[in-house]
C-alpha cells in the first residue's frame, strides 16, 4: 500500500469517526449548522479523495450521502432520524470499504447493498417533500411554532421512531415540493465549501433563528490543532516508554550507588530530575482524553434503545480526562458491555417508567475524572436498579454460591455476586444481553489493566458501576518485602497498613482458629496469608520477628505474612512469560535499584485462593466522598487524652517493652534501627512509674521535617479523616486541633520534641551497638 | 537445520551439562550471559531454572538440569538467550565453550535405545573425534512448548 492510499484511510477514518460523532449530536440539534457543515465536510473529503484514487465505489457511495447532505446544510431538509438512521448505515458501508482496501487493498464489491444504500438516500432525499406533498397543513402549522416544539411527520409517528425524536432549535420551514426536485441538481455543481458554514446558507435569511446551543468544541478545534499536531506510531511510544523503564532502573541504580564525589551525588540529583520530566513527557505522549472511546456511545446507545423500544439520554461528563493511550483500549470493551447491560437491563420500558414516577426518558450518565493516580468512570443508569434478593436467588440457583453462605451474605457481597461468571438475571436471553457472559468479562478486563470494578445499586433508583482505571501501566509505586531471602513487589495501591511483630509477639499476636491464623486489628479479626507457605518456600521458623502488609484487594482485606520489608520503590513492570503467568500469584516481574529482580505478587489472585471474601469493612478506606479540606490522622490514646497525628508523619508503629526506653541527659530517648529516637514526654512518666518493665508500649516512629521522634501511647485507635474546624466570628483555621469522629482531638505536637544533641554535621548520632542487641 | 545438505558444516555453540557436551547452532543463539543473576520463581513448573535479566527485560530461563532430571549444578551457571515467536527466553547450562565447526556427514539420528524424555529433547548427535556432540534445538526448549510437552 503506498503512503498516499495509507493517509487517505487514516484521514478518511478520522472523518467517519467525526461524522458518527456530529450525527447523533444532529438528532438533539437538527437544525446546527456547524455540525452539518462539519459533517459534510467529511463527506467531501473522501469524496475528493477517492476519486482522485480511483475508488470508484466509494465515490458513488459518497457522493450519495453528499448529495443529501448538501440539502441539509442548505436547510431545505431537516434532519430526522430517517436520514440520521440512513447516513449511519451509509457510514457503516463506508467503513466496510475502507477495510476491505486496508486489509485486501481493494475496494471489494457488493452492488446489492450499494444500490440498496444509494436507493435509501435518494429516497430520503425526496422523503420529506413527498410528505409535505401529502400533508401540506403540516408545514403551515409547524412554521409559526418557533417555540421548539417538534415537528412530527405522521410518516414517522406511526413508525414509533417518533419516541427518540428530539426537538428540533428551529422549526425550518418545508418549501414546496418542486424546490426539492430541483436541490441535487442546485448542490452538485457547488466549489468545494471549505468555509464555514454559516456562510454557505445566506439564501435562507427567514431561516436564522438562533441555532442551537454553540456546538462542541471538537468542530471548532479540528482544524486549528492540526497543525501543530503529528501523528506518531504507537510502536514507537511503547518503546519511548520501555526505555524510559530502563532509564528510571539506571537512575536507581546510580542514586543507590554511594560515592565520595561531590560532583557525582550532584549529577545523580540532576539526572533524577532529567529522568523525572522526560517520564512524565512520553507518559503525557500516550495520554488520550477517555472522549476518544466515549464518542463511539451516542451511537451505541441511539441504536441500542431504538433496537429494545426504549428512551434513553446519554450524558457525559469529563471528556477531555486522559488515560494512557492502552488503558483507552483497554477499557473500551467493559464500557461498552457497561452501557448495553445498563440500557438493557437496568432503563425500564417507558410505559413502566411512567408508572414508577419517572420521567419516559431514561438517563444513562458517563462521567471521567481524576482521583489521585487513578482514573475513575462511572456508567450511572437511572433505571430500575438491581433487587438485592433477585441476585441472591439467581446465584443460588446457577449454583455459584451454596445457599447457606449466600443467606449469609451482606449487601455489597450480593452486588459483587454479578461479577461471577455465568451470572445473569436476565430473564430471556435477548440480542444484546443476558447470555451470562458480561459483567465477568468487565471485571476481568478491568483487573487485568491493574484496575478495580465496583457496583452500587438501588433498586427502583438506578446502578452506578464505577471503573478504576491506573493512570499508566508501566511504572508503579510498591513496597518490596521478603520471604525466605527473595524480594518480592507489593503494589502500594493494595497496601494499606503494616504491623511488625517482633521475637516474643508472633506466637502471641498471632491467633489461630484451627488451621486459619488470624490477627485481631483493633479489635477486628483479620485473615493472615504466610507468604512462605503460599508459595511453598522452605517454611521459616514460627517464633521469628515477621511483619504483616495488610491488604486490599477488591474490599478484601487479609493480612500477607513475610519475613521482612525492605524500601519503597517505583518499579517498572515487565511482564513474565506465560508458563509463570499461570502461577496466576504474579502481577509480573521487576528489576529493583540494586539490580536485583523482584516478582511483583497479584494481592487479588493470593485473597481469591485464601478464599477470602470481600468485607463491608473495606468500603471504609475504599470509597471517598467529599475529602476536600479533609486530612488522614493517626487517632491515638495517651493516658486519657485522644491525639491525633497527621498520617503523612508517621513512619511505622512498634509494640516494644517498656524496658527499652532510657534516658538520654534528661530525655527519654528509644534505639531503633541502631539509630537514636528522641522520644515525647510522656515517655519520661512512664519510667517514673517504673512498674513492671515488661510491660508494653506503643511507640509511633514519627517524621518531624528531617528527624524522626517517637511519640508513646497506650493504644492506636484508629485511622480516621480529620475536619478543620473554624473559629466562631473569624472563620479563622484553628491551629493544632480536628474534628475526627465528630469529636475535637488536639494533634499531637512533633516539634515540642526536643531535638538531641546532634555531631557538628546535623545528623542523627549513631551508636554502635552489640551485635546481639541489633534487631 | 541441522542437516543442511546444502552447506555441509555448520558452527555450533559447545555447552557443557554434567558430563555431556552439547551444541547449539550458533545462528540461534542471541548472546551468552555469563553466571548472571537470578531470581528463583517460587511454584513454577520445574524445569523453569529462574529468572534473568538481559537488556531491560526479564527472561524466563529453562534449566537443562532440572528438564533431564539431573542434581541442580554447585556452581552458577551460564545462560544462553533465546528468541521464539513470543519473545525471548533463556536457557541455564553448566557452562559455555568454543565454537565447533561440524559437518552434516557426521550427523546421526538419536539412537532408539535413547530415554522416551531425552528422544523428544535431542536432535540426534554430531560425532566428533573423540566425543558426541548432542543436537539441542532451541525451539524444542521453548518454555511454552516444555509446558504442554512435559507436564509436571
Amino acid at each position: 500500500m503506498d503512503d498516499l492510499t495509507r493517509e487517505f484511510l487514516l484521514e478518511s477514518q478520522e472523518g467517519l469517526d467525526r461524522m458518527e460523532r456530529c450525527l447523533t449530536d444532529l438528532e438533539t440539534r437538527p437544525g446546527d449548522t456547524e455540525l452539518l457543515a462539519d459533517i459534510f465536510r467529511s463527506v467531501h473529503t473522501i469524496k475528493g479523495t477517492t476519486g482522485f484514487l480511483g475508488f470508484s465505489r466509494l465515490e458513488a457511495l459518497s457522493h450519495a450521502g453528499e448529495n443529501l447532505l448538501g440539502l441539509l446544510r442548505e436547510g431545505k431538509l431537516e434532519a430526522n432520524p430517517e436520514i440520521v438512521s440512513g447516513l449511519l448505515s451509509l457510514m457503516d458501508i463506508l467503513r466496510g470499504v475502507l477495510h476491505s482496501i486496508e486489509t485486501i487493498g481493494a475496494e471489494g464489491e457488493n452492488r446489492q447493498q450499494d444500490g440498496a444504500i444509494i436507493a435509501r438516500l435518494e429516497k430520503l432525499q425526496l422523503g420529506d417533500a413527498s410528505i409535505a406533498v401529502a400533508e401540506p397543513e403540516l408545514a403551515a402549522v409547524a412554521a409559526p411554532t418557533r417555540t421548539g416544539r417538534p415537528r412530527k411527520p405522521r410518516a414517522l409517528r406511526r413508525r414509533g421512531y417518533i419516541q427518540s425524536a428530539p426537538p428540533p432549535a428551529e422549526s425550518g420551514e418545508a418549501g414546496p415540493p418542486r424546490e426539492f426536485e430541483e436541490a441535487p441538481r442546485n448542490t452538485e455543481p457547488q466549489p468545494v465549501p471549505v468555509v464555514p458554514a454559516p456562510a454557505s446558507l445566506p439564501a435562507r435569511p427567514e431561516n436564522e433563528s438562533p441555532a442551537s446551543p454553540a456546538p462542541e468544541t471538537q468542530a471548532a478545534t479540528t482544524s486549528g490543532t492540526a497543525d501543530s499536531t503529528l501523528r506518531v506510531d504507537v510502536e514507537l511510544l511503547n518503546r519511548m516508554m520501555n526505555l524510559v523503564g530502563e532509564l528510571v532502573l539506571t537512575r536507581n541504580q546510580i542514586l543507590q550507588a554511594t560515592s565520595t564525589d561531590a560532583s557525582f551525588s550532584l549529577l545523580g540529583r540532576r539526572l533524577d530530575m532529567v529522568t523525572a520530566d522526560l517520564r512524565e513527557s512520553v507518559m503525557k505522549a500516550r495520554m488520550q482524553p477517555v472522549s476518544h472511546v466515549f464518542s463511539r456511545f451516542p451511537r451505541l446507545v441511539r441504536d441500542l434503545a431504538l433496537g429494545l423500544d426504549k428512551r434513553v439520554r446519554l450524558e457525559m461528563e469529563g471528556q477531555e480526562t486522559e488515560l494512557d493511550k492502552s488503558l483507552l483500549e483497554a477499557i473500551r470493551d467493559p464500557l461498552t458491555h457497561s452501557i448495553r447491560n445498563a440500557i438493557d437491563h437496568g432503563i425500564e420500558m417507558p410505559a413502566a417508567r411512567i408508572a414508577a414516577g419517572k420521567s419516559a426518558e431514561g438517563l444513562v450518565r458517563l462521567r471521567a475524572c481524576h482521583e489521585g493516580s487513578h482514573v475513575i468512570v462511572e456508567v450511572h443508569d437511572d433505571g430500575a436498579g438491581m433487587s438485592i434478593e433477585k441476585i441472591r436467588a439467581k446465584a443460588v440457583e446457577r449454583q455459584l454460591v451454596p445457599p447457606q453462605r449466600a443467606e449469609l451474605m451482606n449487601e455489597r457481597e450480593i452486588l459483587q455476586l454479578i461479577f461471577l461468571p455465568g451470572f445473569s438475571t436476565a430473564e430471556t436471553v435477548t440480542s444484546v444481553s443476558g447470555r451470562g457472559v458480561g459483567m465477568d468479562v468487565v471485571r476481568t478486563n478491568v483487573e487485568k489493566i491493574g484496575g478495580k470494578v465496583e457496583v452500587d445499586s438501588r433498586a427502583g433508583k438506578g446502578t452506578v458501576l464505577r471503573l478504576r482505571i491506573p493512570l499508566t501501566l508501566a511504572i508503579i509505586p510498591a513496597l518490596i518485602v521478603r520471604s525466605r531471602g527473595q524480594n518480592f513487589a507489593v503494589p502500594q495501591a493494595s497496601l494499606t497498613e503494616l504491623v511488625h511483630l517482633s521475637t516474643g509477639e508472633t506466637d502471641s499476636r498471632i491467633e489461630r482458629l484451627e488451621n486459619a491464623a488470624l490477627y485481631r486489628l483493633r479489635g477486628h479479626l483479620l485473615p493472615l496469608v504466610f507468604l512462605d507457605r503460599l508459595l511453598q518456600q522452605s517454611p521459616r521458623q514460627r517464633s521469628a520477628p515477621c511483619d504483616i502488609a495488610i491488604l486490599n484487594a477488591d474490599g478484601r482485606r487479609l493480612g500477607l505474612v513475610v519475613d521482612g520489608l525492605a524500601d519503597p520503590e517505583e518499579i517498572v513492570v515487565k511482564p513474565l512469560a506465560a508458563v509463570l503467568r499461570e502461577i496466576g500469584f504474579y502481577a509480573g516481574a521487576t528489576i529493583l535499584g540494586n539490580g536485583g529482580m523482584a516478582l511483583i505478587l497479584n494481592p487479588g489472585a493470593i485473597a481469591q485462593h485464601a478464599n477470602v471474601i470481600p468485607t463491608t469493612e473495606a468500603v471504609d478506606d475504599s470509597v471517598d466522598t467529599n475529602r476536600a479540606g479533609q486530612h488522614d490522622f493517626l487517632l491515638v490514646e495517651t493516658g486519657r487524652r485522644r491525639a491525633a497525628l497527621p498520617l503523612e508523619t508517621v513512619v511505622r508503629i512498634e509494640r516494644i517493652p517498656r524496658s527499652r526506653i532510657e534516658r538520654a541527659g534528661s530525655r527519654p530517648v528509644l534505639r531503633f534501627d541502631g539509630k537514636l529516637l528522641p522520644l515525647d514526654d510522656a515517655a519520661s512518666e512512664l519510667l517514673d512509674a517504673g512498674d513492671d518493665p515488661e510491660a508494653q508500649t506503643t511507640v509511633v516512629v514519627c517524621r518531624d521535617g528531617n528527624r524522626q521522634v517517637g511519640m508513646t501511647v497506650s493504644q492506636v485507635l484508629d485511622v480516621a479523616g480529620g475536619r478543620q474546624l473554624e473559629e466562631a466570628g473569624t472563620g479563622a483555621i484553628a491551629d493544632g486541633i480536628t474534628l475526627l469522629h465528630e469529636r475535637v482531638t488536639a494533634i499531637a505536637s512533633l516539634s515540642a520534641i526536643p531535638a538531641l544533641e546532634c555531631a557538628a554535621d546535623g545528623s542523627p548520632m549513631e551508636f554502635s551497638l552489640p551485635a546481639e542487641e541489633q534487631r | 537445520m541441522n542437516d543442511n545438505h546444502a552447506n555441509p558444516t555448520q558452527e555450533v555453540c559447545s555447552v557443557q551439562v554434567g558430563d555431556t557436551l552439547y551444541g547449539v547452532p550458533i545462528a540461534h543463539v542471541l548472546e551468552i550471559l555469563g553466571k548472571p543473576a537470578t531470581q528463583p520463581v517460587p511454584l513454577a513448573p520445574y524445569f523453569v531454572g529462574g529468572l534473568v535479566h538481559y537488556r531491560g527485560e526479564v527472561l524466563t530461563a529453562v534449566s537443562l538440569r532440572r528438564l533431564l532430571g539431573m542434581e541442580p549444578a554447585k556452581t552458577p551457571e551460564d545462560v544462553l538467550v533465546f528468541e521464539n515467536p513470543d519473545g525471548l527466553f533463556g536457557l541455564f547450562v553448566d557452562s559455555v565453550g568454543e565454537v565447533l565447526h561440524v559437518s552434516a556427514a557426521d550427523h546421526e539420528p538419536n539412537p532408539a535405545t535413547l530415554e522416551s524424555r531425552r528422544q523428544a529433547l535431542f536432535d540426534g548427535a554430531w560425532k566428533l573425534k573423540d566425543r558426541l556432540l548432542v543436537s539441542l534445538e532451541p525451539e524444542r526448549l521453548d518454555p511454552m512448548r516444555l509446558a504442554s510437552a512435559f507436564p509436571a
